[in-house]
């Protein structure tokens, strides 16, 4: 391939000088984290539809395209193979594109840009052409939306080769986690929890180092059994981990945070601890991340597992709209119920 | 609080502008979703824009008479650092509510 015209220019800007943690939305830190991606990277570009003018469904990318410019914050077609199909454009000419899908339901039309180009281009250009693509999903369900805006499709990335899945679970998480994608050579696959997009919490600016953006976090230490979480489904099992602190169960909330790769040492290191798994997602049952969860601790943890590894997930069935969710998201009860089982499970 | 602005939508079929005949609210009043804002007539019709959102008004754009292109901003609403979405209600934060009960006690050994 000859050199490309479009002149991509390298990454030379400072990073701000860290501030002072504040109290931030996930969706005022993940605006934060753009414009702070945006001033220190000259190749990144922000593109979706209504990210520009509007500022995005969710504001995430309000005030973006009045401080950047609309050659790097603006809005594309009501059309996602396009938004994507252009991100891989822009990456093959030396950009950093962070591309918006609206919601999750609508990237089942990008599909073939994400699985054939985006997550093939490195290996079939060997190294030649990498993908530092960034694709922010506003994800799972929660807010009661219509159809086609709520979904759950980690199990679909994370089978992808050559895609990283992430989803943070707090402001805090959101901030870090969003630079720490948006810096690597690699496509990541960037799940927004929607429905904790206005729960506040504290920020800390500034980078904290990939010791600290990789792998998995304990969210609550406890000793009886590891309750496994990602994205919105953490802050649930927070709850559920104290409702069962007062019946004397002491439960580990391990947030993945990275769907793929996986952190295989850091499941096995707390269910070592606690002998006992119940992992919890939105998705349906069957051959959800719950079930590459549940191989990695068995094949890790056969010998000190004391119970099966328990899956408290949504139905097999299509992500329900409006009030129904109620039904179908894994509720406080639900994942109790699997705590219970585990607890009393016996040898026979 | 945060502004947020709504520029003219397509009208129609390749209508690339409207005039304003008259706008059915003004700054400083609080709105509805759905209630109408303004009557603008293009080249096919003369129809009223319903507002897309809650909030209070801001700043409207273009004088009855005016002509305004789509994509243009017609106005601005100010709304609520934890507004909804455009899609969508925001999760009322509960206190957990229980109905069940660990009664295992796990065997430490």
């Amino acid at each position: 391939m000859s050199e490309t015209t479009i002149a991509a220019p390298g990454r030379t800007g400072a990073d701000p000088e860290p501030a002072a943690p504040r109290q931030l939305s996930m969706q005022q830190a993940l605006n934060l984290a753009l414009a702070d991606i945006l001033a220190t990277d000259p190749a990144a570009v922000v593109l979706g539809e209504d990210v520009g003018t509007l500022g995005g469904v969710f504001r995430v990318t309000d005030g973006l395209q009045g401080r950047f410019g609309a050659a790097r914050v603006f809005d594309t077609p009501l059309a996602e193979s396009g938004i994507l199909g252009m991100s891989v454009g822009l990456a093959m000419a030396g950009f950093h594109p962070l591309p918006e899908v609206q919601f999750d339901g609508f990237a089942y039309p990008a599909v073939n840009q994400i699985v054939c180009q985006i997550g093939r281009m490195n290996y079939r250009s060997r190294g030649t052409l990498p993908m530092p693509i960034t694709l922010r999903v506003p994800s799972f369900g929660g807010i009661r939306a219509p159809e086609h805006h709520g979904e759950s499709l980690e199990a679909l990335f994370a089978h992808v080769p050559g895609l990283k899945v992430v989803s943070p679970s707090t402001p805090e998480e959101a901030y870090h986690l969003l630079r720490y994608a948006a810096a690597r050579p690699d496509p990541v696959i960037f799940m927004e929890p929607k429905s904790r997009y206005w729960q506040k919490g504290e920020v800390s600016t500034g980078r904290r180092g990939a010791d600290g953006d990789l792998g998995s976090r304990v969210a609550r230490p406890g000793k009886h059994v590891t309750l496994i979480a990602w994205g919105a489904m953490v802050a649930r099992c927070l709850q559920v981990a104290e409702l069962a602190a007062e019946d004397g169960i002491e439960v580990e909330v391990l947030d993945l945070r990275w769907l793929k790769p996986l952190d295989a040492e850091g499941l096995a290191a707390s269910v070592r601890r606690t002998r006992r798994a119940v992992v919890v997602h939105e998705a349906p049952l069957t051959s959800g991340l719950g079930a590459e969860v549940a191989a990695l601790v068995t094949e890790r943890c056969f010998d000190t597992l004391r119970a099966p590894v328990e899956r408290v997930t949504g139905f097999d069935v299509p992500y329900p709209s409006g009030d129904l969710e109620d039904e179908y998201i894994p509720n406080i009860d639900r994942i109790l119920f699997g705590i219970q089982r585990v607890l009393e499970y016996r040898r026979g | 609080m945060a502004e947020l602005s709504f520029p003219l939508p397509d009208l129609g079929e390749g209508l690339i502008e409207a005039t304003v005949l008259e706008w059915l609210v003004e700054p400083g009043e609080q709105v509805e979703r759905n209630q109408p804002l303004v009557e603008v007539e293009t080249t096919k019709s003369a129809v009223e824009l319903p507002s897309p959102q809650a909030g209070k008004v801001l700043r409207t754009y273009g004088v009855p008479g005016a002509k305004v292109s789509v994509g243009e901003p017609l106005i601005v609403f100010e709304v609520a650092d934890d507004a909804a979405g455009i899609v969508g209600t925001v999760p009322r934060d509960e206190a957990p509510k229980r109905r069940v009960r660990l009664t295992a006690v796990p065997d430490e050994d």
